[in-house]
């Protein structure tokens, strides 16, 4: 397989191989474009006089993130979904671990290597209230990021009003300031000026968490169908399975910093092996009275554990009907239990 | 359907004027900027509104223009100049009273003085010298004024900056810079202005020598003889003290709101967006925490005079013969109260000032709070409905 | 109006309008709702961010502080079958007696609902000395651990005795749940009560809700913008949209029978974890702005079905079936 890689990846820096070797056993057969290889992230919990412990947001994750697909990352808060989004695009350093993007090293990447990295891999957060600044109107916004990356696009006005009608704005919104926008209107100026970049990757961030359905879906679609335009590839971070099944071709669960399941969309959804995935759907509300009155009753036990001292073990044993004595001291890796379907679990379910 | 119509008043329409002017001298320097900047035109001229409404802002406003134009002016419309001993020409010039009638014989030596012959009325009488007090009252705004604006044009700048690259860097950085303004706000400023001045004039001395150009142009804004020029010194010294005293303030402050303000998801996007660290510091963050620093800066003016004058009262800044609002009342203190106008004046005018300061940085306060501007938009703004219904039946 | 359509009603609420007076204009947040709730059901309120769903709740106590006023509607509430009492004619201090009593409160954000200051203990045996259960704070402690207890709080006796910020998000919210149980509540209003929560501990926290409510009969007003939770939790549903109710029906015939073309949209736009959707439907444009609503039928900016008349007139309630009412110009008989 090493072989490959280096095929369709000129100038991959150190240890790439051995990244890809060991992400590619998750999703086969697909084209890597970001790589994390046993990623992690620990954040100190300061004391009084020195550091008490550590938070293991991310905890040895080893992922790929699939060319021109959607990876949606789901978790509950804490599970260090965003911890993630943030580490693929360097805004955050890690503890230890690499993430290569196009076999490029992004932690070591300077300079001009470093601009054409953050000019490819961009991000759409989940705040559209607070992530415009305030005082910059629309063509600034918009022309900040052009300028940055001195990217020749003629003129840019009008190149603007292109991406403001790629995103359902138009003109005369060129000159207004955030405040004048809605939530929705806010959330396309932010995706505009990610657009503006042509970039190859972007880091969607719970992007609609913070919209009415009814906008919801409108931007939703809007991405979908940028993406089919113009093969990008997402990382869809979100709590609410209902947006990511919709979004995604794969779906990697977390879970206190770990990866529990990891598989195809529509096989996660319909077949989870994973107890935690299990509970997590059952817990999800359906807006369907029909199927409510036929769904079984479900046990969620407990709460999600604090990620400064997870559970030794399994970190799920603790809230999992099926722990065993093994579950408490050894922690499951990652194994296939069907074709592309990866999940971390002593006894997997079905 | 609905139309708005404003409701404006004189002072909104002049305002408008002037904001109408600025802009279209922008517009000619940057074609196309009215256009582009449209909410922010719209914006300015809110703020000049909620400015009209507030008596304290107009108050303050207007004592701070009046105090501009005198200081500009007054060298200019001051009878005569700030040394000129009227005593040689006539003796009841000294400790004269306000508005005193001096009669100013015809000689060539009154002549040289500046004084022409006949009556001349001192209108806020003379001190122990014979001068006259309104004229070196009116050098003495020009004086204060240039202090304030070369102390407030470095000192708060140098706050500002260290106070964006601690909040900014945070970390080992922020820990260094804020130690060092530690030191500097554990002394009190004015103790440590005093220290400086003492220390700093022999030095400044030196430097004006050597650099005659910068002796004449700061002989040319403070308004002084030629002859005057070795006197700069010490009022120079006073500037580079209050400059090294006038930053740690803003160092805190603004790393204080820096903290907040890096925190907002704009600042990330931008990071995101690669772009660099000081663009970030300077088009996203400082903008979005100006209007505190804008209010402090503006009543800072009033602080700088003020302690300037101090300075000068303690007998430090300023020496004699020039004209100096501190060192008038310092000089006069010694007739008070019997010659009660040497304090009193002066003092006047300092009161004035730093009031005029005070009231237009508490109404700036107002006026840059975005949610005030949109108060005042709505109420200006009176909604005329047309219901379609109504127009149509 | 609104009493017509219960038989056996505890709240009834008819005409009201409620306006926010703030600094960029008059928002007319409510403007002529009309419902009820029947005794021992859960009645939900469904709609998006600014329809007025939370103001309609907070009004029912008259809960609405400066710049909101209500304008004008009656609120009706019947502690028992047959007895009245006028909400808008009490004073503010025989309100605060019902509150927190009989009618009471779970918010969105359990971590400002209570104080930080006191411990679980302290603030549930509050609530009882406040409206006379109790003569002492000591008193209530033992009953506040009973709650604990009854909301499924583990190891309640040290639970009582820990302050906030020692409890998770999800044992706060249940916490807040046992503070609206120390009384003798009959109407729980939950608004968003779980929007704060992780959807493991949402279901959790609903689950609870409703064993409470069999258990102790109570009558539950949620407050929700997730279809979701509307189909696990509510009887009948009322749907908001920019300060209006546009659709009244029990859940089941809602989701069959959809007639508003808002809800129908809505229902439509809401992804459902448990179906493979190839393309979502979305509803164009966005909410209007309150301060100048749009004339007639405040959803006919964005509406597919749209006619002259919803440009000009508001649409009346009506009713179209068996406890189903709509507003909207499609099934007036004219």
């Amino acid at each position: 397989m090493a072989g490959v890689v280096t095929e369709h990846v000129q100038g991959a820096d150190k240890g790439y191989d051995e990244a890809v070797r060991e992400a590619w056993r998750f999703l086969p057969g697909e084209k890597p474009l970001v790589v994390l290889y046993r990623l992690k992230k620990y954040f100190p919990v300061k004391g009084l006089i020195r550091v008490k412990g550590w938070v293991r947001a991310v905890d040895n994750v080893t992922l790929l993130i699939p060319e021109g697909k959607t990876l949606g990352l789901v978790g509950e808060s804490g599970s260090g979904k965003t911890t993630i989004g943030r580490l693929v695009l360097r805004l955050i350093e890690p503890t230890s671990g690499s993430v290569f993007f196009m076999g490029r090293n992004i932690f070591k990447l300077r300079g001009r290597d470093l601009r054409w990295f953050r000019r490819n891999a961009q991000m759409v957060f989940q705040d559209p209230y607070g992530s415009l600044n305030p005082r910059m109107t629309v063509y600034d916004i918009i022309n900040e990021a052009l300028r940055t990356h001195k990217i020749d696009v003629g003129d840019p006005k009008e190149y603007i009003i292109k991406l403001l009608y790629e995103v359902g704005l138009n003109e005369t919104h060129l000159y207004r300031y955030p405040h004048e926008f809605s939530g929705g209107q806010r959330q396309r100026i932010a995706i505009a000026r990610v657009l503006a970049l042509q970039p190859k990757f972007i880091v969607l961030d719970e992007p609609t968490s913070a919209l009415d359905v009814s906008v919801q879906a409108q931007i939703l679609n809007m991405l979908k169908d940028l993406q089919r335009r113009y093969n990008l590839t997402y990382l869809f971070i979100s709590h609410d399975l209902g947006v990511v099944r919709y979004m995604s071709d794969y779906i990697a669960v977390m879970y206190v910093g770990k990866i529990v399941e990891i598989g195809p969309a529509e096989e996660v959804f319909e077949k989870p092996f994973h107890p935690y995935t299990k509970m997590l759907l059952a817990s999800i509300p359906v807006p369907d009275p029909e199927y409510v009155k036929k769904k079984p009753p479900i046990r969620v036990v407990g709460e999600p554990p604090s990620p400064v001292n997870p559970p030794p073990g399994c970190r799920f044993h603790p809230r999992c009907p099926y722990a065993s004595e093994k579950c408490k001291r050894e922690e499951p890796s990652l194994v296939e239990v069907e074709h592309g379907h990866w999940v971390a679990c002593w006894h997997p379910l079905n | 359907m609905a139309e708005e119509v404003y409701e404006k008043k004189v002072l909104d329409r002049i305002s408008d004027a002037l904001i109408d002017g600025l802009v279209s001298i922008i517009d000619k320097v940057k074609p196309g900027w009215r256009v582009k900047n449209r909410g922010r035109i719209e914006e300015w001229k809110l703020m000049l509104y909620a400015l009209n409404r507030s008596p304290v802002g107009l108050l303050g406003t207007s004592l701070v223009v009046l105090f501009i134009i005198l200081a500009i002016a007054g060298p200019f419309i001051a009878p005569v100049s700030y040394d000129t001993q009227i005593i040689f020409c006539d003796r009841d010039a000294r400790l004269a009273p306000p508005r005193t009638t001096v009669q100013i014989p015809d000689n060539p030596f009154c002549r040289k003085l500046g004084l022409k012959p006949g009556n001349f009325t001192m209108l806020l009488g003379g001190d122990d010298y014979g001068r006259d007090l309104w004229s070196r009252v009116l050098y003495g705004a020009r004086t204060s004024l240039v202090v304030a604006i070369i102390v407030m044009a470095v000192g708060p700048w140098i706050g500002v900056l260290l106070g964006l690259v601690a909040g900014y860097y945070g970390g080992k950085i922020d820990e260094l810079l804020m130690r060092i303004t530690d030191v500097f706000l554990v002394f009190p400023g004015l103790i440590l202005a005093i220290a400086f001045s003492a220390v700093l004039p022999y030095r400044i001395q030196d430097v004006l020598s050597v650099h005659p150009l910068l002796a004449d142009v700061m002989r040319v804004l403070f308004a002084i003889k030629p002859e005057n020029e070795p006197q700069l010194a010490s009022l120079l010294s006073v500037i580079v003290a209050l400059w090294l005293v006038w930053w740690p303030f803003y160092a805190r402050l603004v790393r204080g709101m820096v903290l907040s303000a890096k925190e907002n998801t704009y600042v990330e996007a931008a990071k995101a967006l690669g772009v660099p660290s000081w663009k970030i510091m300077f088009k996203h963050i400082l903008p979005n925490i100006a209007g505190p620093i804008i209010v402090f800066y503006t009543m800072d003016f009033g602080g700088v005079i003020l302690t300037e004058a101090g300075l000068s009262f303690l007998g430090l800044g300023a020496v004699p013969p020039l004209a100096d609002w501190g060192r008038i009342i310092y000089d006069g203190s010694r007739y008070f109260p019997d010659a009660w106008w040497l304090v009193f004046f002066p003092g006047l005018f300092i009161f004035l000032t730093v009031l005029g300061f005070n009231l237009l940085g508490d109404a700036l306060r107002d006026v840059l709070d975005p949610r005030m501007r949109r108060s005042i938009e709505f109420k200006i703004k009176k909604r005329v409905v047309v219901e379609e219904v109504s127009s149509g039946s | 109006m609104g009493a017509n359509r219960c038989r056996d009603p505890i709240i009834v609420v008819e005409d009201l309008y409620i306006n926010f007076y703030t600094y960029a204009g008059i928002v007319k947040a409510i403007d002529g709702v009309s419902f009820c709730i029947e005794r021992g059901e859960t009645y939900c309120l469904v709609g998006e961010t600014g329809c007025g769903k939370s103001v309609t709740s907070r009004a029912l106590t008259r809960l609405i502080l400066p710049p909101g006023k209500i304008e004008r509607g009656r609120i009706l509430y019947y502690p028992e079958p047959g007895k009245v009492v006028d909400i808008m004619k009490l004073s503010e201090e025989e309100l605060r007696m019902i509150r927190g009593d009989e009618i009471t409160y779970i918010f969105q954000d359990p971590g400002t609902a209570l104080d930080p200051l006191y411990t679980i203990g302290y603030q549930i045996s509050e609530t009882m000395l406040v409206h006379g259960y109790i003569n002492r704070i000591k008193e209530g402690i033992s009953k506040a651990i009973q709650l604990l207890k009854e909301t499924l709080i583990p190891d309640s006796e040290q639970r009582a005795k820990s302050y906030p910020h020692e409890l998770s998000g999800g044992m706060k919210q249940r916490a807040v749940i046992a503070t609206s149980l120390a009384n003798r509540p009959k109407l729980i209003i939950a608004d968003e009560p779980t929007t704060a929560l992780d959807a493991t501990v949402q279901a959790q926290i609903m689950e609870l809700l409703r064993n409470l409510k069999k258990q102790r009969g109570l009558t539950i007003l949620l407050i929700t913008h997730n279809m979701g939770l509307v189909a696990e939790m509510c009887d009948r549903v009322g749907v908001m949209y920019a300060g209006q109710l546009v659709e009244e029906a029990p859940t089941e015939e809602l989701f069959q029978n959809p007639l508003h073309p808002y809800t129908r949209a809505l229902l439509r736009a809401v992804p459902n974890p448990l179906k493979k959707i190839e393309k979502l439907e979305s509803i164009p444009g966005t909410v209007p702005n309150l301060i100048y609503p749009p004339p007639g039928c405040r959803f006919h900016p964005r509406c597919a079905h749209v006619m002259d008349t919803c440009r000009r007139q508001k649409p009346m309630f009506i009713r179209v079936g068996d406890k189903h009412y709509v507003s909207c110009w499609l099934y007036s008989r004219r």
